[in-house]
């Protein structure tokens, strides 16, 4: 076994859907195109082609009908992985998400399961303009009975798909577009390993700053700390990995060690998910330890423009982390 | 450290109401010992000598000799120097100082000397200065610092104050000393509570009351079991959490005091032990101590019983409109069912209150 395998996230997926496949009888994938085509980002690739179109399964256009054959299926004892080509089209499957799949485990008193995993692509980056390009996760992650999964790079976007696989609940796997192409840091690791959901991961350590980014921010946070660092600045980087069930326990620890806070994310301020981390931290013994105001980074509150220039302007890049980081380390000693 | 302390119109008797100022016995400037004779008043029922309630500097007269002054208004303020901190135990070598019995006055005099201490403490003008700004981390470092917020120079952005403004002010050098030093004061009262015989009753009541009115309620019912009574008056300690530990000032007769006047005094009483400042008239005299535990949103604990203390309350949350009174009793004074009337009195006493 090698040590050093890199993939891209959606290789990482790939091998993660191929190994539950293999694994368990009742896994199968469904979605519009995710057969003969390989998939809108070509995630699932040559799949069709080794499982056969009963396991991997074209659907007609319609997110309704597709999400509502995958809780029916789930109910019936099958684990279905829905492909969404688009997270902003969950939209229109979204009364089988938050009033079927959320919510029949407790309907019926628990005598039932959705193991299902709702995947689907989300984020701005690649010009595809405002119904394109949003980041839904509060959608979902204000729905108690969803679990919502943000990988951001390819290992743990692998061992977190096969732990949601493995979850008898409904569980929302949202991909970042851009990172579908991207190595990531880390190798992946061979063969069927599992990461398990709501354990948040330090990213990397340091000591002046707390940086909690999720998805693709984590990267570009990843890389504004390394530019930081030649400053002279160290940056802690935690990636929560998942926002339900939301693992804040390393983050009120890095708090308490650093006093300084930026939390980051690409969707919109306004009622994002960063206000929970936000909440939690100033609601916790840990915000004693606060020497400086907590910093928002995260997209503006208006729909992703098409221009490419106007389209980086609307979330947070590289640099504006590396800018964030030096001024509350300058204003706040 | 010296601070302003405002000499007042002293209640003589229970329906006085104000007092005429014969005429003082000092001027500004004049340094004074506790126990001089400050200005004499004059009342229908009696004429009385006002003495100075510690050492100190007269620093100005603020009434003049014919004035008709109001019970609680201060005459005079004087400039004491003398630290004034925290606890009374009732030890050995305080009660000497401070037993009516042994100040050699005439049984007259005894009871008004009682009723003097109700007098308003003053809130230092820098206490009463707007709230700072400053960060979390550097609040709770000041608290552990005994430094006061107030005195760094905030340049952090919108005036807040950083961690580094912080580091500028070097701690108050006494604040450690006088810490442990409260800390040692506790330990030894819990070792000589630790000896008496006790008991505690608890009950729940539902009834919506301030501090002053619990205190003067349960002064009331004390006073109402006189028969069981040795004090000649009663004094009511109430623990006040400062930034050097518990603070205990104490009010006596407070059901003697006028409703308004000692709900006015309790206030500004806390605002000051608070700050770990309790005036020298009102650190001595305590018959009984209250806790009001729903300051930290608890229900009951036990009373702890403090040494020459008979009974000890204690105040807490139970639900919305729900408290929680316990009462522990010194068995050499009161039996078993003294405890129980007497907790059952407390409960009517504030049912009554809060209507």
């Amino acid at each position: 076994m090698s040590n050093n395998r890199m993939l891209t996230m959606a290789e990482a997926i790939r091998e993660a859907m191929s190994i539950a496949l293999d694994e368990r009888p009742e896994v199968f994938l469904l979605g519009e195109d995710v057969g003969i085509y390989g998939g809108a980002f070509g995630v699932s690739g040559d799949m069709y082609h080794r499982y056969g179109a009963e396991r991997v399964l074209d659907t007609p256009i319609s997110e309704l009908g597709i999400v509502g054959a995958a809780v029916g299926a789930a109910l019936s004892g099958m684990r279905p992985i829905v492909e969404i080509q688009f997270s902003d089209f969950t939209a229109q499957a979204m009364d089988q998400i938050a009033n079927q799949a959320a919510k029949i485990h407790f309907m019926l008193g628990g005598a039932l399961h959705v193991p299902m995993v709702l995947r689907t692509p989300q984020g701005s980056g690649t010009g595809a303009a405002a119904q394109h390009s949003q980041n839904l996760e509060i959608w979902f992650a204000s729905v108690p009975g969803l679990k919502v999964v943000v990988p951001s790079n390819p290992a743990d976007a692998k061992g977190l798909l096969l732990a949601a696989i493995d979850d008898p609940n409904p569980v929302i796997f949202l991909e970042h577009k851009l990172l579908y192409k991207s190595p990531g840091i880390d190798p992946v690791p061979e063969g069927s390993t599992r990461i398990p959901l709501g354990v948040s991961k330090i990213v990397r350590e340091g000591g002046d700053v707390t940086i909690v980014a999720t998805g693709i921010m984590v990267s570009r946070s990843y890389q504004a700390c390394k530019t930081i660092a030649t400053e002279g600045i160290s940056v802690e980087l935690i990636d929560p990995r998942t926002i339900t069930p939301l693992d804040m326990k390393p983050i009120f620890e890095s708090v308490e060690k650093t006093g300084r806070l930026i939390v980051v994310q690409e969707g919109p301020a306004h009622a994002g998910f960063i206000n929970e981390v936000i909440a939690q931290v100033t609601g916790s013994p840990s915000f004693g330890s606060l020497i400086a105001p907590i910093r928002r980074l995260a997209g503006l509150n208006i729909p992703i423009p098409y221009a490419p220039q106007l389209e980086h302007a609307a979330v947070p890049q590289v640099e504006d982390i590396e800018a964030a980081v030096r001024k509350i380390v300058a204003d706040w000693q | 450290m010296s601070f302003k302390y405002p000499v007042v119109m002293p209640k003589m008797s229970m329906t006085m109401e104000a007092g005429e100022l014969i005429g003082f016995h000092v001027k500004v400037g004049d340094k004074v010992k506790r126990g001089d004779v400050l200005f004499e008043v004059m009342t229908d029922k009696i004429d009385m000598e006002v003495e100075a309630p510690e050492d100190g500097v007269i620093e100005s007269l603020i009434e003049k000799p014919g004035a008709k002054v109001e019970v609680g208004n201060p005459v005079l303020v004087m400039v004491t120097e003398t630290e004034v901190m925290v606890f009374d135990f009732g030890s050995a070598e305080v009660q000497s100082k401070t037993t009516p019995a042994e100040t050699g006055l005439s049984p007259q005099q005894k009871k008004i000397d009682a009723t003097t201490p109700i007098q308003l403490p003053p809130v230092p003008a820098v206490l009463q200065s707007e709230s700072v700004k400053a960060v979390p981390k550097a609040r709770a470092t000041a608290a552990k610092n005994g430094v006061d917020l107030r005195t760094v120079t905030p340049t952090g952005p919108d005036h807040t104050i950083t961690m580094k403004d912080l580091l500028q002010v070097s701690p108050d050098p006494k604040f450690i000393k006088r810490k442990e030093a409260n800390r040692a004061l506790v330990a030894r009262g819990i070792e000589l509570s630790r000896g008496i015989a006790q008991t505690t009753f608890t009950r729940k009541v539902i009834a919506d009351f301030d501090q002053a009115t619990f205190i003067a309620s349960w002064a009331s019912v004390l006073r109402g079991k006189s028969n069981l009574e040795s004090n000649p008056y009663i004094g009511v300690a109430l623990i006040v959490e400062s930034r050097y530990g518990s603070a205990l000032p104490v009010f006596r007769d407070p059901d003697l005091c006028h409703h308004d006047v000692l709900r006015t005094l309790v206030a500004a009483t806390i605002e000051r032990a608070k700050h770990g400042k309790v005036p020298v008239a009102m650190l001595t005299g305590a018959t009984t101590t209250l806790f009001d535990l729903s300051l930290f949103s608890m229900g009951t604990a036990t009373p702890l019983l403090f040494p020459n203390q008979a009974t000890s309350v204690t105040i807490g949350r139970d639900h919305e409109r729900t408290k929680v009174v316990s009462l522990t009793i010194d068995l050499n004074s009161y039996d078993f069912y003294d405890g129980v009337a007497l907790l059952d009195s407390l409960v009517a006493a504030l049912s009554q209150s809060s209507n």
